[in-house]
């Protein structure tokens, strides 16, 4: 029996891709199709990071065109990747060498941006994504210490600075700068923000598909010259389930809404805690304050993470997460909320709605 | 954020800076206008009851539109002034409101006695 490809497209537009919640046709990532007698090929191009389900998706596809077409031959489904660049606002100057950046951000101090951060950058790259950390808290820098880099930046050509590597990931922080760890950035706000602004645009990125900037808390210098001067592609707010860090968390979004980048989602971290003796969970900031949140601005909730011990120990450690258990129930998770954010990054670079207007001048 | 401009172009000759936002509303605002409602501390001051009138600039020039970020833009004024961020918001109002604001000011004005003729003498 034999297959028009017509039929074969036909059947993929009924399967639905879990991640994007579109079906494959219409979400673009079928591509190549080839029939040979009752034999069929296909290509899936994903436009998010996500090898942990490749196989996954790929038995999916087959099952599935197995039961739409009876008769079917032998299917041969190949699935990648590809990280689509944002389309980034004119006047903004593009950051060479970056495809997406992805602002993590919290009105409250202490929520755990800065583990999030890092844990969502290494859940990308094991997605088989090229990914960067900027560490842009210049009083408290963190990433350091949980990339477990040390050490001082080269300069090729003294004028740039090459990015630090660990696990895989690019970075840079202010923390690579100054010596020792207990020296303060004692420094009024312009210079903190002419400090960001050379650790983004003067470290030589290479070729990243998602460049992924831990903010510090608040919204101020840093954050407004992000909003100005930065083309971010989203920003994700972390909150813990708590009134009073929501309310700070609620203050955020707006800072965002107001400066025109768009809000990718919500995560909240510390969402119950598991006893490391017993294993029992409990909900000991509340529940559901992140959902709620998310449900009254109309935003994603990308996902949940567990206050527990080995997060924090083994990002004090240098080892995040991710990287130390990287098939743990936590890990998982982290790479879970990874892929969403992917997904709707993917989404926004599609989407020129909220592009710069255009300026003419004229003689008229 | 709700309004969104498509294009802004500048009428050097007419001093007249044309916006038009997404859902096909379209508003003209004079140079002039747009001088004397500028958003900075300069002029509105650091809150309600502080704003500062703008005398003489009935022939303020643009000389550049800097965008600021996704959700504004910073006009550069030929009198030096450039202090003032026009979010896309602002905008939308000052288009919506034109005939009541442009009132309001020239109320202003007459109260206060100045003109909008430039001073004899001083650099526009």
């Amino acid at each position: 029996m034999s297959f028009s490809e017509t039929e074969v497209q036909t059947a993929l537009k009924n399967l639905t891709d879990p991640n994007t919640k579109k079906d494959f046709v219409s979400g673009k990532s079928v591509k190549n199709i080839k029939v040979n007698g009752s034999d069929v090929s296909l290509d899936i191009m994903l436009g998010y990071p996500a090898k942990s389900v490749w196989d996954e998706i790929c038995a999916m596809v087959e099952s599935h065109l197995k039961s739409t077409l009876p008769g079917i031959g032998k299917i041969s489904v190949n699935v990648s990747s590809k990280v689509v660049p944002h389309a980034v606002q004119r006047g903004v100057k593009l950051v060479e060498g970056v495809k997406n950046i992805i602002a993590v951000a919290s009105g409250k101090g202490g929520v755990g941006k800065s583990t999030t951060a890092v844990n969502l950058a290494l859940a990308l790259s094991a997605e088989g994504a090229r990914v960067g950390v900027l560490d842009a808290d210049i009083y408290g820098p963190s990433q350091p210490t949980m990339l477990g880099i040390s050490g001082q930046p080269k300069s090729v050509d003294g004028k740039s600075l090459e990015p630090m590597m660990n696990h895989g990931l690019q970075a840079m922080s202010i923390g690579f700068m100054i010596d020792g760890e207990d020296t303060p950035m004692v420094w009024r706000g312009p210079m903190v923000t002419q400090a960001l602004d050379q650790l983004l645009h003067q470290t030589r990125w290479d070729n990243l598909d998602y460049l992924v900037v831990d903010l510090p808390p608040g919204t101020g210098d840093i954050q407004l010259t992000l909003a100005q001067k930065v083309p971010v592609t989203g920003a994700v707010i972390v909150t813990t389930p708590q009134d009073i860090a929501l309310m700070d968390a609620r203050k955020g979004l707006k800072m965002f809404d107001k400066v025109g980048i768009k809000i990718v989602g919500i995560v909240e971290n510390m969402s119950t805690h598991i006893c490391s003796k017993c294993g029992h969970e409990e909900h000991i900031f509340g529940a559901g304050g992140g959902e709620k949140m998310c449900g009254d601005y109309n935003v994603e909730f990308l996902g949940g993470l567990p206050l527990d011990i080995r997060i924090r120990e083994q990002a004090d450690s240098g080892n995040p997460t991710v990287i130390a258990d990287p098939d743990g129930k936590i890990a998982r998770e982290y790479k879970q909320i990874a892929r969403r954010i992917a997904v709707k990054v993917a989404e926004m670079a599609q989407d020129h709605s909220a592009a710069f207007p255009k300026i003419v001048v004229q003689n008229t | 954020m709700s309004e969104q401009p498509s294009e802004i172009k500048l009428h050097q000759q007419s001093h007249l800076l044309e916006i038009t936002f997404d859902d096909g509303s379209c508003y003209q605002l004079p140079y002039e206008y747009l001088r004397v409602y500028s958003p900075s501390a300069e002029v509105g001051g650091h809150g309600p009851g502080q704003e500062v009138l703008q005398v003489g600039k009935m022939d303020v020039g643009i000389k550049e539109l800097v965008p600021v970020g996704s959700y504004a833009v910073q006009i550069n004024f030929d009198d030096g002034h450039d202090t003032g961020l026009y979010t896309w918001q602002y905008l939308f109002k000052l288009g919506k409101n034109r005939d009541m604001l442009w009132q309001d000011y020239l109320d202003r004005m007459a109260a206060a006695g100045a003109s909008r003729e430039p001073a004899p003498g001083t650099k526009k």
